[in-house]
Formats: structure tokens, C-alpha cells, sequence
């Protein structure tokens, strides 16, 4: 494993961001839901135009305790699945331009076990020599064979909305 | 005296609610998150603790995952980004690191600190990426050594 990081490091065309963004939402007529995570990780290649994240589902940070308790035991099972993952590749994506750019991210996002194909539409904007990503876009509770009770169903909306924003830097270390 | 039982009603009525507010609305808000006061489970170094992780993360993760732990470590990077304060712990390994999500009330120690300076850490443990990742915590500058 350390091996592989280490290869890792000699790509220069290689960046991460160590502290990502990202929040979602659910918005119903009972109650508004929000939650952010601030410690996502992301590596973003431009050789290969890929983009790999990784979250942990317990670093959702709630408004009330009692929604974080449901998210982690009831919904999320964050004992049996603690990371979202996403793997995807920039459709099109021109790693010269200091343009904003909005592309299509092809990949596969994974929650809950749950493996996806999703298209995400995303921002991409060249700062200098690093690169920020962001975009917004939807899931439904269903496809990750999330169980809400039906007492709560009215609590929580079918499809939420999740936001992302990414700041990448060089991988140096 | 009729006059006067309303009012005595009343003011029994408003001391009920009262209480209610005081002591029933907690429950359905977010939990005091200062940990400053609270007992760490576990207090080790940045060092250990990563190796740790990265040697077997599904036992670390049942040992330290949602417990309150202290670390003590050296600052490597000091963040700001999306309004929140976050210190980087630096281990041997230089790959990995502990990502501290600090409490807001601790702004006037983060003022005080130092890229390489000795601190500790105590937060509650999230689990593990390409680094530890604690949040909620609070500064100890370990002024005494």
C-alpha cells in the first residue's frame, strides 16, 4: 500500500484536495434536512482526466443530534458502510484553458454499499497551476436501498440534493 | 380572590413552560460540542495513531471511531477554508496526516500557534481517508514542557 502512494507521488499531473465540501439536502414540507462535511478528500488527475472522492458518512455535520443519529445507525449504516465513494472521468475536460468550464463527470458513485452510474455536471475553473471543481446535482433515497420507516417518510425527501465544491493543490507530500 | 388564583394559574402555567423549555428543547438540539471539559478515552501521538490506521484500519476503526480522543502531534498546516479552523497534524509518514476540525471557540489559541509547534489535540475521531480525521476540537498548547 505504501508503495502504491509513493508511485503516486511522482505524477506531477496529479492534485488533491484534502478538505472538500460537500452538503446535502432534504427538503420537505415537515422539515428542512442539512448536512456538511468539510474533510472530504478528493485526487484529481489530469493525465488521465479522472477524479477519484472519498468521504466518511459519520463526518456529516447536523443541525440537530437526533437527525446525525438517524443518518449514521438507521439510514447510512455508517458501521457496515463508513465511506461514500465516487470514481469518475471528465468527459471532454481541456486541461489548459484558465476558462471556466462546465463538463459532464461519467462515474460511479457508491453510498450505502450501493454501486451507481451517475452523470454529474460540474464547474471547472484553473486557478494558476491548480484547479477548483464544483456543481450541484440529485440522488434518490431509493436507488441506494436506503429503509426509511414510514412514520418518517414525510420527514425526509425522495430525492436529495447534494452540492460539492473542491480546491485542489499540487500533490507534493 | 378569584383575581388572585388567575394570576397565581398563570404565573404556574408560565414556570411550567419554563421549564419545559429549559429542560425538554435540549433534546432535540444539537448536544453541547464543546469538548474542553470532557475526558479524552484515549490519548496517544499523531504517529501511533496513524500507524495504526494505516496498518489495519477496520480494528482501528472499532478502537477509536466516535470516541473522544487526545493526540498530541506538530503542526504542519494551519486552514481556514469554508469558514471552518482546521490544524494538519504531521506524522513520520509523510503521506498521512490528522485533519483537526476545531471547535470555534478555540480562535484565540489557533492565533497563538506555530507551524512545528508541539500541541494536543482533543476531538471526537471520524475514521480514516488519506488522514485521521477529528472533529469538534479543542487546543491544548502544552505550555508546561
Amino acid at each position: 500500500m505504501l508503495l502504491s502512494f509513493a508511485d503516486f507521488n511522482k505524477n506531477e499531473n496529479q492534485f488533491i484536495a484534502r478538505q472538500g465540501q460537500v452538503t446535502f439536502f432534504s427538503y420537505t414540507s415537515v422539515e428542512n434536512i442539512e448536512a456538511k462535511n468539510n474533510q472530504v478528500l478528493s485526487i484529481l488527475d489530469t493525465d488521465t482526466q479522472e477524479v477519484a472522492i472519498s468521504m466518511l458518512m459519520r463526518a456529516f455535520v447536523f443541525k440537530k443530534d437526533l437527525m446525525y443519529e438517524h443518518f449514521n445507525e438507521s439510514y447510512i449504516e455508517s458501521d457496515l458502510y463508513p465511506k461514500a465513494n465516487f470514481r469518475g472521468k471528465i468527459l471532454n475536460f481541456d486541461t489548459k484553458t484558465s476558462e471556466k468550464q462546465t463538463k459532464i463527470i461519467r462515474g460511479n458513485l457508491n453510498i450505502h454499499g450501493i454501486s451507481k452510474e451517475i452523470d454529474i455536471k460540474a464547474t471547472i475553473k484553473k486557478i494558476g497551476e491548480s484547479y477548483t471543481i464544483y456543481g450541484e446535482f440529485e440522488v434518490f433515497v431509493n436507488d441506494f436501498q436506503i429503509k426509511i420507516p414510514p412514520i418518517l417518510s414525510s420527514n425526509i425527501a425522495k430525492s436529495i440534493s447534494i452540492k460539492f465544491n473542491f480546491q485542489y493543490q499540487h500533490y507534493e507530500e | 380572590m378569584k383575581s388572585k388564583n388567575k394570576i397565581f394559574f398563570a404565573v404556574g402555567f408560565l414556570f411550567i413552560i419554563f421549564l419545559l423549555v429549559i429542560f425538554i428543547k435540549p433534546i432535540f438540539e444539537a448536544s453541547e460540542k464543546n469538548l474542553e471539559n470532557k475526558v479524552a478515552e484515549l490519548t496517544l501521538s499523531s504517529n501511533d495513531l496513524i500507524h495504526n490506521y494505516v496498518n489495519n484500519e477496520e480494528k482501528s476503526n472499532k478502537l477509536y471511531t466516535g470516541k473522544i480522543i487526545e493526540v498530541t502531534g506538530f503542526v504542519k498546516q494551519i486552514t481556514f477554508l469554508n469558514d471552518t479552523n482546521t490544524i494538519i497534524l504531521n506524522s513520520e509518514n509523510e503521506t498521512f496526516g490528522v485533519i483537526c476540525d476545531i471547535n470555534s471557540n478555540q480562535k484565540e489559541k489557533i492565533k497563538a500557534l506555530k507551524l512545528h509547534q508541539k500541541i494536543r489535540v482533543k476531538g471526537i475521531c471520524k475514521g480514516f481517508l488519506k488522514d485521521v480525521i477529528l472533529l469538534n476540537c479543542s487546543i491544548d498548547l502544552m505550555t508546561n514542557e
